[in-house]
């Protein structure tokens, strides 16, 4: 049964068209890389998924339900999250509320008001950050404030706030920019158990060729807004018209 | 032993009769200290120079002589800023922090309002508040028995200046301009007394505060075929609106509050002002009266320079005569209740700025008397003598 | 299991409370002018509960609004028309006032979800004015431009006379305020704020309907003003438009900025100093400083202001507060505090 079903998107602005009859399925369980040129249209596309962007044409379901009737802050409740490519949180709040922020759809006004009364509530709603940084590996930070920490830390935050809301699906805008290649390999092993252990499906843009060809299950290419090849990390590592795309881009840089 | 005896009751004596001597904040045996609230910062605060400096020009000669029961009078000044709030702060330190025996000359309405509650608590007298609002003689109010005004109100003047006009011209028909705020509305009350006693309407035409075009309410004035019009504005409305009569060709006889006696009328008008008629329940500063005379007389001795005078510096000058009055008619050790006795007795006393002023338990306006000024060939000239 | 949020000292909490209430008694015994000075004080606990409201907004939500002052004057009037000439008992007159003020913050919410920033600024601004003629248009019940009389509050049968009782009142009502300010910040509900100020992207993302919670926090910021405008009207006996200007707004910004925008603390602290600099220290340098600044009284403050502004933005932009937290950990690390180098 398919999951996460784009068909024949299109969207441009004032004229830059950012995708073109884009369309692909993703099923659930898998981890599917979107990978590309800058300005190919991957955060775009996100963006699209996530309410920010009305395509023009097409269509996105997510479990039959159509994503572009929504509004952006209705797509957490039906199971999808996601992370930013340029650092979007909360500096001068501690880890452990940036990380909260993302469970605010879980928490009723209810909660909020025993919260206000009684410390027991407060225990729980730390309790629900505290997994999810011991599974990150960021727990003993949780009272630091965020403005200052180390950028892959704030990096983790984000992914940390995206998987608190329990998930059915995340999206990952180049969770492992910036990063050195120890911190690459272990944001690698995370999208891996993300899959693995927490049973959520992963739809990740990235840069870094091994990391993605480590880990995805398919991999879709795009370029200038089209999608170039689909399919198998060997099958797209081969394909002609990537390799020239990605020469191309390397003679560029 | 004895000696000891009779030294210690002597000294006990003397500090009881010490005791009793000096029982009022803001009085010493050498200084009777007044508080004054004026506008430094706020819209008015030209006068909020003006008038004080009036005012110490006239203490300063008093202090001179020996000041009042041999202490000398001294002012301190503090800022509203046209705003009743900072005027509130300005009379609890006045009252609490610097410990003043009296208030005088506070200036604007809405800022006399706001310290009625003070003045209530601590049974601080205010003397001549610089308002013309006929509320602040209204008994009934809070404190209304510690407030002595000395301004004839709008309410009477709109009385007297209606009885001239039909005294005139019986079949005058009045028309009056109005500013939509609490000045408007004690003119209007004065203007619905004049109705009533004489039976006749009068047409209103209200403009907002700060308003600068009165091409509307001049073409109703002459639609309504108006003969006399009362301007209850200040300087800006008089002009505009007799030039846009002009203008228009329609020309009435004006009349206005006392405002709008500002000399500055007469110079922006130009020969549209020409006729102009305004109120004033002071004798001018340079009327051959006793009052005006010594005013001229301390201006030259102090050197006050020629821009500075005029009617808002003879004003601090004017009012403070009352003061001064009433301080001499408190008891040589005065107490509040004591100034507030004093001003009491006053019963048609002339100081020689002002026309007769009498107060007494059941009536605090001081003056409700003025007399008419028109503009003939530039110059105010005195037409009339007090009217009541 | 002692929260992992409380990152500050509750222990010294107590304590303080006890020191605002012993103040007057210390202040009586001290001064003779104890009651201008305690007047004083009652004004700065006012506008510390706006500006505890007004900080929710522009610092934690990132809203700003240049219209605060209106905001005092719904809820000190409609407490004075509700009282005074409804007569509805004071004790209610607390809950209703504010939610009236409220209401009006939900109605300038409305253009705050399409525009931002200065342009906010001006439309917030622009209600003030707004908010003013009516109140002069409605002179029946407001007594127009001459203002009206305001009676004193009575809670319980106790009648709140003098500047000593309403020391008590207010400042009961601060303490409660900053604690549900302080409840507030560190709820879902503050986070969603603070998502707004930082990231929208990020709010949606995490569910946060932007509009809802604009709303809501002009909501909650109405509610803080209104409260204080209540207990304004019913303390000074008097309230009037002229008070209610845009100058005023402006100074609620600056104590919010000074205090450190986005502290609860913060916007306390800034109120105190602002209030205390205006009525106790600038009018006890001015006569020494007249004599070689020649600026007339007006001018004088608003250039003092403008200049301790200037200095906050240029050395220390987290305001006082900030400055207190410097202090603070640098106590907390004595004496081994790592050594500033001059390179
Ligand atoms: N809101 C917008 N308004 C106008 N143009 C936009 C907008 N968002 C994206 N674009 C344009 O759409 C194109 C695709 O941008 P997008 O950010 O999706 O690229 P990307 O593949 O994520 O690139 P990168 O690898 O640099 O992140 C670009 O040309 C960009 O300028
Ligand atoms: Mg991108």
């Amino acid at each position: 049964m398919s999951n996460l079903s784009i068909q024949n998107l299109h969207i441009h602005f004032s004229g830059v068209v950012a995708l073109d009859e884009v369309s692909f399925d993703i099923k659930e369980g898998e981890i599917f890389s979107l990978i590309g040129p800058n300005g190919s249209g991957k955060s775009t596309l996100f963006n699209c998924i996530n309410g920010f962007c009305s395509p023009q044409r097409g269509s996105i379901k997510y479990n039959n339900v159509d994503l572009l009737a929504r509004r952006p802050h209705e797509i957490v409740k039906h199971g999808i999250s996601r992370t930013f490519q340029n650092l979007q949180n909360v500096p001068f709040m501690t880890l452990l509320d940036n990380i909260l922020l993302g469970a605010h759809h879980r928490l009723t006004m209810r909660d909020t008001f025993t919260r206000w009364i009684s410390r027991k509530e407060r225990g729980r709603e730390e309790a629900l950050a505290l997994e999810v940084m011991d599974f990150l590996g960021i727990a003993n930070f949780e009272k630091k404030y965020l403005s200052g920490q180390p950028y892959g830390i704030q990096k983790l935050v984000e992914i940390a706030r995206a998987l608190i809301c329990k998930p059915k699906l995340i999206l990952m805008d180049e969770p492992a920019a910036g990063m050195n290649d120890q911190e690459t390999l272990e944001i690698g092993k995370i999208i891996s158990e993300i899959r693995d252990i927490l049973n959520i499906t992963v739809l990740v843009v990235e840069h870094d060729m091994n990391l993605v060809m480590n880990i995805s299950d398919r991999i879709c290419v795009l370029d200038s807004g089209r999608i170039l090849a689909m399919g198998e990390p060997e099958e797209v590592k081969n394909h002609p018209k990537v390799i020239k795309v990605f020469l191309g881009d390397e003679v560029h840089a | 032993m004895k000696r000891y005896v009779s030294i210690i009751i002597m000294a006990a004596l003397a500090w009881i009769r010490c005791e009793n001597r000096v029982t009022s904040p803001g009085v010493t045996d050498t200084e009777i200290l007044i508080g004054n609230i004026q506008d430094l910062s706020g819209p008015i605060k030209e006068l909020g120079f003006l008038i004080p400096s009036g005012t110490n020009m006239y203490l300063d000669y008093i202090n001179a002589q020996g000041g009042v029961h041999g202490r000398q009078i001294k002012m301190l000044i503090e800022d509203h800023g046209y705003n009743p709030q900072k005027a509130v702060v300005a009379a609890k330190k006045l009252i609490e922090k610097d410990q003043v025996f009296a208030l005088y000359n506070v200036i604007g309405t809405s800022t006399t309002e706001a310290i009625r509650p003070i003045l209530e608590e601590s049974g601080v007298p205010l003397v001549a508040p610089a308002t013309m609002s006929g509320t602040m003689s209204d008994l009934s109010r809070k404190a209304g028995h510690l407030i002595f005004h000395t301004d004839a109100g709008y309410d009477v003047q709109s009385n007297v200046l209606v009885d001239y006009i039909l005294e005139q011209n019986a079949n005058a028909k009045i028309g009056v301009v109005y500013q939509d705020d609490d000045y408007g509305a004690n003119v209007l009350k004065g203007i619905a007394e004049a109705e009533e006693r004489h039976g006749i309407t009068i047409q209103r035409e209200a403009y907002q505060r700060g308003a600068t075009d009165f091409v509307g309410q001049t073409g109703n004035l002459m639609k309504g075929g108006i003969t006399d019009v009362i301007i209850g504005g200040i300087v800006r409305e008089p002009v505009t609106i007799m030039k846009t009569s002009q203008a228009m060709k329609y020309s009435p006889h004006f009349f206005g509050h006392a405002p709008t006696v500002d000399a500055r009328v007469g110079l922006l008008a130009g020969d549209a002002g020409e006729g102009f008629t305004s109120c004033y329940f002071a004798y001018l500063p340079d009327s051959d009266k006793s009052g005006p005379a010594l005013y001229r007389e301390l201006c030259e001795k102090n050197n006050v320079p020629e821009k500075m005078r005029g009617i808002y510096h003879y004003y601090g000058f004017a009012t403070a005569h009352i003061l001064v009055e009433g301080l001499r008619r408190a008891e040589e050790y005065p107490t509040r209740e004591g100034l507030i006795n004093g001003l009491e007795t006053l019963n048609n006393w002339e100081s020689g700025t002002y026309p007769p002023i009498t107060f007494n338990k059941n009536d605090h306006a001081g003056v409700e008397k003025i007399m008419l000024l028109q503009i003939q060939g530039g110059k105010q000239v005195a037409i009339t003598g007090w009217l009541e | 299991m002692k929260g992992r949020y409380d990152d500050e000292n509750l222990k010294w909490i107590p304590v303080l409370i006890l020191a605002i209430f012993l103040f007057p008694f210390i202040l009586k015994g001290a001064t003779s002018s104890y009651k201008y000075y305690l007047y004083v004080l009652n004004i700065a606990g006012i506008y510390m509960i706006l500006t505890i409201g007004l900080d929710l907004l522009s610092g934690f939500t990132g809203l700003m609004s240049l219209g605060h002052a209106a905001f005092l004057a719904i809820g000190a009037y409609s407490s004075a028309i509700l009282v005074d000439q409804v007569g509805i008992p004071f004790e209610l007159s607390i809950f209703i006032s504010p939610v009236i003020a409220g209401l009006f913050g939900l109605v300038i919410g409305f253009p705050a979800l399409r525009i931002e920033g200065m342009y906010l600024g001006l439309t917030t601004m622009g209600f003030g004015f707004i908010v003013k003629r009516l109140i002069i248009a409605l002179r029946e019940w407001t007594g127009g431009s001459a203002g009206m009389p305001v009676s004193k509050a009575t809670i319980f049968g106790f009648t709140i006379n003098n500047d000593w009782d309403n020391y008590f009142m207010i400042y009961s009502f601060v303490i409660i305020s900053v604690i549900i300010a302080r409840r507030i910040v560190i709820s879902k509900l503050g986070r969603a704020f603070m998502a707004i100020r930082d990231s929208e992207q990020a709010a949606q993302a995490s569910g946060i309907n932007l509009a809802k919670y604009k709303m809501l926090s002009f909501f909650i910021s109405g509610l803080f003003a209104g409260f204080a405008g209540v207990l304004f009207a019913h303390t000074s006996h008097f309230i009037s438009t002229d008070h209610f200007d845009i100058l005023l707004s402006i100074y609620f910004i600056v104590m919010v900025l000074i205090g450190g925008a986005g502290s609860i603390y913060g916007a306390v602290l800034g109120t105190l100093f602002i209030v205390l600099m205006e009525n106790l220290f600038i009018p006890l340098f001015k006569d020494g400083l007249a004599k070689y600044i020649h600026l007339e009284a007006g001018d004088f403050q608003a250039f003092i202001f403008g200049f301790i502004m200037l200095l906050f933005i240029i050395f220390q932009p987290l305001g006082l507060y900030g400055m207190w937290l410097k202090i603070r950990i640098y106590w907390k690390l004595f004496p081994f505090n790592p050594r500033r180098r001059s390179t």
